[in-house]
């Protein structure tokens, strides 16, 4: 063999392994364990349509009745602005349908019941949090990241222990940097991956090895993290807030394949009749030029602010299009109509706008605005929000809300009606922003500083209702090729969990955050516990004293269950386990000190896990923490894992003289019942013809 | 007529249904549940099962084989009618395809005797994982014991019943010796840590325990797959019976020597892992061959005397082990030939195909899917599979012979109220109707114990409840505990389990009208009372006695006549 071929060969050998050396052939393939492969749309293979979309949701509603309530727009009542609405008012202007969304949280038939908004599972100890897709009608990985949510909460669900996979271990690469060393792919498996010939490392091909979206990075995350979160959250989740346009962009503005058809553009808005006739007018055909709403800027938070931002010159007001499908829109973020009622009835209009100030001193706040919330899809949202009021005191449950847009590889916080302007939480919300920028590898920026916007989503959830919101622009194109729909989908996978864990007290969960405070708490590791050779087993949680734990049991307990053999045990394979539902037990406090992760000094608190003596086998435990504001699932170990301590047999093997006892009683049972028998069974005269019959074999 | 095959005594029988019963479930599954479940409170409710479940089950057995003379397939058309011959068809067929990987693991047990005598086992460096994991990833060892052990199965029942119960006289004698002796060595390991505490842990009972259903449940199971009851060998080894056996009695003795070697060899194997161990419960409750073939040589080659004492441990009792295994194994084939002998084929072809099965369905088990489990140890995951899916088929076997019974008291006391014999009504049902089995079978004179109401409580109240408390706790757990349960795909899940069953059970419910157009000839012995005018059978045209000429069938009589008459 010459040297030349012996080279040729050598580059020919991947140098590292390949992506089915580590993993399931499903996996390796991104092929999803929720639906046949066959099912391409489900696969994020193609997108949904609306239709899709629907009939998806019905399916997993029907699939998962515990955890999903399905809905379409709202019932109506009176709202909190006193206006009677219908359930017509949410409906789109042009096609007739209102958004469907689900409500999403543990046990969701119970709870209470909301006449307005229509939903069960509404619970006062719950947090509440509210994701919306497709606020623009052409930015379909917006709708698609939430309906991947919606698909790992239902698999996921009490679907503990999942290997997603098929490395054999579970659980053990969550979202973002779990263990803060600067590397997402937390359990190395993409970084082992051959890099040459074929460069596995960026199996999505964005130029970054193991990046967000890449095979391997955040794969496995905890499906009891996921569990607990429902089981603890209300989740608002609206994939396709704009029906109309979303059917609009892909029926007729983008011809199949839309990515081809309109490469830089698309339809934007909603279907908002701009003229000349008024609505209804059904048969009017779509005017491209002057019709429809950005619904991401009818919003009334400081609506109509900055005049020529990204709006046009006068808000209200529309200037045609030259050539929309490339993307040069003149009119693309029209407002919506300026309001011209009175709407307090005191004799003058829009005195006093929506922006957290009395403006006219009448003592009354935002009463009389100057435009927003025009059209069926934002009243929908601002109906939602301020109807949702699960504990009465007229404020919005949702202290976090997250809404997909596209694309620019982006996360924005607010504001952004203003530039050179802060809100009161910037550092808070940049630490979370930079949180979500960290598990999708995306830029974290306020909103004004990309462009300066009106009425959009989160300036009025945050400047309304104090709710850190974000705006996650998604990918690289508004419709992005189909190849892409998977990797994408997944990088993005991880906000929406996120939002909803911080939704108990988003503030706090920060401050604590950016003091490094919840990060250096810890429970005991296995090899620390002291078993006392009977009772109880103590275990410690060392807590920062900044840290405002409660001590209420529901919020702050240790669970732990017990791991034994099982009755299924099979005569000839290895041991099998099974395990015991969790318990829960409470902390108490103690005086004793301990050293933080960072060594600082902190306080033990310890937790008494009534663990029979008779046990043999494992201790599973893990500890969760509230705080006094309110803040839940601060877990220990993070991300709904668990330590497993191995306990011997503690109790007593029993006394000799019992023993004796029970010996005697039972062998005379037995081997004397036995004796009894045989002996019956040996006067039997026929026997000594037996004996005498062996005697003669004998012979 | 010199055609019927009957064992010789009354011993030999009790000897067979001995070895039969007890198996390697009473040496290696009943320690680990005695682990598992409290020590000494488990022995509590597995003594109470013993009399409520299994030896009710067994009496019956007897009773029915003794009458229709004939193997599982001919009693349950005999005692249930033609319809119900497909239960007889199951009850072979489980035993059968247990059988298939049986013969494996009896081929392990022969082979870690012969490491025993080898000393394969003891001295430095020894690792008795590797050895395991070596043995059992070698397709061509497995296979070579797995053929040992299905010989000396076909040699033992090759001549029927009287070479049968020699050679289980012989086995279980030395059973009971080599146990006590690996008794005396263990316990005398377990004194010399100054505590005996594997045998006070063994006999310890813990009044709280007795409270948890779990321990009752696992008392249950341990009694019902240990002792054989309703699986089909006493109705088999019954057709040998003499004319005048006394069926409760042998029942009795039969389960009370269950039970009596269970608890020499528990104490054999707790008192030696105590001895060594450091967390012995731990080392109990692993995963059953572990304890048997990883634990115990560990743990035998500690044994004092020298290099005699871990010599004998060792030797004696992977010998007892294996005699114990091959005594069931016998029991297992002869079930098999009974139900082709019955229906006139000869004997020696019946036993070589059966053999010949025996080896050809079991080789999947012994090479396939030979895995390594987390700790880094060899398993056979395709044995492991074909256990769960027929293990659990043992118990419909046991409802079958119950069902039987419950339809002939309720038949015959219809029969009786139609001829005006009995009275009708509930309180006559109750009066002649439960108990009609038991006075036409079981109470037939031949017995010195007379089996008294108790035995129709047990059968007609205790069983059903047990069998369903039985059935939903293993089926809820795997319900509730195995990840995607219902697939079929999955090798421990309840749909493989189901799967197979609805194939076997269609294809046998399938075949019961071509079973019951071929005649079936009844092994009688000479001046036997062996009446079926009350039964279903009796009016079963195609029942006959072996040796009779069957019109159209001469073939199979003539034959087999001469086969048999050569054989006594």
């Amino acid at each position: 063999m010459t040297p030349m071929v012996a080279s040729s060969l050598a580059q020919d050998e991947p140098s590292g392994l390949e992506p089915t050396d580590i993993w399931s052939e499903d996996y390796s393939n991104e092929i999803f364990p929720w639906a046949p492969e066959s099912d391409r749309d489900r696969q994020f293979k193609e997108y949904h349509t609306y239709e899709t979309t629907k009939a998806l949701m019905l399916q997993l509603e029907q699939e998962n009745p515990d955890i999903f309530e399905f809905h379409e727009g709202l019932l109506g009542g009176v709202n909190a602005r006193g206006e009677t609405v219908t359930a017509d008012t949410y409906e789109g202007w042009y096609y007739g349908y209102s958004s469907p969304w689900m409500k999403i949280t543990g046990d969701v038939q119970n709870g209470e019941y909301n006449e307005f908004v229509g939903d069960n599972g509404n619970y006062a100890d719950r947090h509440d949090v509210m994701i919306v897709g497709n606020h623009h009608a052409r930015e379909w990985m917006s709708y698609t990241v939430a309906l991947m949510q919606l698909e790992v909460i239902a698999f996921s669900y009490n679907n503990i222990g999942y290997d997603n996979d098929g490395d054999g271990l579970v659980d053990e690469d969550p979202w973002g940097d779990a263990n803060n060393d600067g590397i997402l792919d937390d359990d190395g498996d993409c970084l082992a991956l051959a890099t040459s010939p074929t460069n596995y490392q960026d199996s999505n091909g964005d130029g970054t090895n193991c990046g967000p979206g890449d095979l391997g990075v955040d794969e496995d995350y905890s499906e009891q993290f996921i569990t607990d979160l429902i089981n603890t959250r209300e989740i608002y989740l609206i994939p396709m807030l704009n029906v109309d346009g979303n059917i609009y962009d892909r029926e007729v503005f983008c011809p199949a394949p839309a990515w081809e058809s309109c490469p830089s553009g698309g339809w934007r808005k909603n279907l908002r009749n701009n003229g000349p006739d008024l609505l209804p007018d059904f048969n009017e055909e779509v005017d491209e030029d002057c019709d429809g709403v950005d619904l991401n800027r009818n919003y009334q938070f400081e609506w109509g602010a900055p005049l020529g931002a990204t709006v046009p010159l006068i808000p209200g007001t529309c200037t045609p299009s030259e050539d929309e499908q490339a993307g040069i829109a003149n009119n693309d973020v029209y407002t919506g109509p300026y309001d011209t009622q009175d709407n307090d009835g005191d004799g003058l209009i829009n005195e006093d706008n929506v922006d957290g100030e009395d403006d006219d001193n009448d003592g009354r706040t935002d009463e009389d605005w100057a435009g927003g919330n025009s059209e069926p899809e934002t009243r929908f949202i601002q109906d939602l929000t301020e109807m949702n009021d699960d504990v009465g005191n007229g404020a919005s449950e949702f202290k976090s809300t997250l809404t997909h847009h596209s694309y620019s590889e982006l996360i924005l916080y607010p504001w952004g009606h203003c530039t050179d302007c802060e809100t009161t939480d910037h550092d808070q919300l940049v630490y979370h922003g930079d949180k979500l920028a960290e598990m999708t590898d995306y830029t974290n920026m306020q909103s004004s500083d990309l462009y300066p916007t009106t009425g959009d989503f989160c300036d009025w959830h945050y400047g309304v209702h104090g709710s850190y919101c974000y705006t996650s622009e998604i990918g690289t194109a508004f419709h992005q090729h189909e190849d892409d729909i998977d990797h994408i989908a997944v990088r993005n996978l991880g906000t929406g969990f996120y939002m909803a864990e911080i939704a108990d007290n988003p503030r706090e969960r920060a401050d604590l955050g950016i003091a490094n405070i919840s990060q250096n708490q810890f429970i005991q590791m296995p090899d620390m516990v002291n078993i006392p050779s009977i009772g109880s087993i103590p275990v410690d949680m060392c807590v920062a004293n900044g840290f405002a734990y409660s001590l209420e049991k529901s919020v702050s307990h240790v669970m732990y269950r017990t791991v034994q053999p099982t009755r299924l045990q099979s005569d000839y394979g290895p041991k099998e386990w099974s395990t015991t539902e969790w318990s829960m037990a409470m902390f108490e406090e103690t005086t004793s000190t301990c050293n933080l992760l960072n060594g600082e000094n902190g306080t033990v608190i310890r937790s008494n896990l009534p663990v029979e003596d008779t046990v043999s086998g494992q201790v599973h435990y893990k500890a969760m923490l509230g705080t006094l504001g309110g803040g839940d699932l601060y877990l220990y170990p993070a991300n709904g894992e668990y330590y497993v301590l191995e306990v011997d047999y503690r109790a007593d093997y029993g006394t000799l003289f019992g023993a004796l006892f029970m010996f005697f009683l039972v062998t005379s049972f037995v081997w004397g019942g036995l004796a009894i028998c045989l002996r019956m069974m040996l006067v039997d005269e026929n026997e000594k013809e037996f004996s005498e019959a062996v005697l003669e074999d004998g012979d | 007529m010199a055609q019927s095959d009957q064992f010789n005594g009354r011993l030999g029988l009790i000897f067979a249904s001995i070895g039969a019963a007890i198996g390697t479930g009473n040496i290696w599954r009943f320690p680990r549940m005695v682990g598992a479940n409290g020590g000494g409170t488990f022995l509590i409710p597995w003594l109470i099962f013993l009399f409520a479940w299994s030896i009710p089950l067994v009496i019956a057995e007897f009773a029915m084989g003794k009458r229709s003379r004939t193997g599982t397939i001919g009693t349950f058309r005999i005692f249930a009618g033609k319809r119900f011959a497909w239960m007889g068809l199951w009850t072979a067929w489980i035993s059968t395809a247990i059988g298939f990987y049986y013969a494996i693991v009896a081929g392990w047990t022969i082979k870690y005797f012969q490491l025993g005598i080898t000393g394969g086992l003891t001295g430095e460096g020894v690792d008795t994982t590797e050895v395991w994991n070596s043995f059992l990833q070698n397709p061509g060892q497995v296979i070579f014991f797995q053929f040992i052990v299905i010989c000396l199965t076909l040699a033992a029942i090759w001549k029927g019943a009287k070479a049968i119960e020699k050679v289980n006289v012989v086995l279980m004698i030395s059973l009971f010796v080599l146990l006590f002796m690996s008794l005396f060595l263990s316990l005398w390991m377990d004194f010399e840590d100054g505590t005996l505490d594997g045998a006070t842990f063994m006999f310890s009972v813990d009044p709280d325990l007795l409270f948890e259903p779990e321990i009752w449940i696992n008392a249950l199971s341990q009694s019902a797959w240990s002792c054989s009851a309703g699986m089909g060998m006493a109705i088999t080894y019954a057709v040998y019976m003499r004319k005048d056996e006394d069926t409760v009695l042998n029942a009795f003795t039969m389960g009370l020597a269950n039970n009596s070697i269970s608890i020499i060899a528990g104490l054999a194997v707790l008192s030696s892992i105590f001895a060594v161990s450091s967390d012995p419960l731990a080392t109990v409750t692993g995963g059953s061959s572990a304890i048997t073939f990883l634990a115990l040589p560990e743990v035998f080659a500690q044994a004092p005397g020298g290099s005699i004492g871990p010599f004998v441990m060792m030797a004696g009792f992977f010998l007892a082990l294996s005699f114990a295994a091959l005594t069931s194994m016998i029991s297992t084939v002869e079930l098999c030939v009974r139900n082709f002998v019955d229906h006139g084929y000869n004997r020696e072809r019946s036993v070589a195909i059966t053999g010949l099965a025996l080896f050809i369905f079991g080789l999947p088990s012994a090479v396939m899917w030979i895995k390594l489990d987390s700790a880094g140890v060899a398993f056979p995951e395709f044995l492991e599979v074909q256990d769960h899916i027929w293990g659990y088929g043992l118990m419909f076997s046991g409802l079958f012979i119950a069902f039987t019974i419950w339809k002939y008291g309720y038949v015959r006391w219809k029969a009786q109220v139609a001829a005006g014999e009995a009275p009708g009504g509930f309180k006559g049902y109750l009066g002649v109707g439960v108990s009609a089995f038991r006075d036409d079978f079981i109470n037939t004179g031949d017995n010195d114990i007379v089996v008294g109401r108790w035995w129709d409580i047990l059968l007609y109240i205790a069983f059903p409840i047990l069998f369903t408390v039985l059935m939903v706790s293993y089926f809820g757990d795997m319900i509730a505990n195995t990840d995607d349960v219902w697939n079929p795909g999955n090798p421990k899940g309840l749909g493989i389990i189901l799967a197979f069953w609805g194939v076997v059970a269609i294809s046998f419910l399938f075949l019961n009208k071509y079973l019951i157009q071929r005649p079936i000839f009844r092994n009688i012995p000479e001046g036997a009372e062996v009446d079926i005018s009350t039964l279903p059978g009796g009016d079963d045209d195609r029942v006959f006695e072996l040796g009779e000429l069957v019109p159209g069938f001469e073939h199979l009589a003539s034959e087999d006549a001469v086969f048999e008459a050569e054989a006594v």
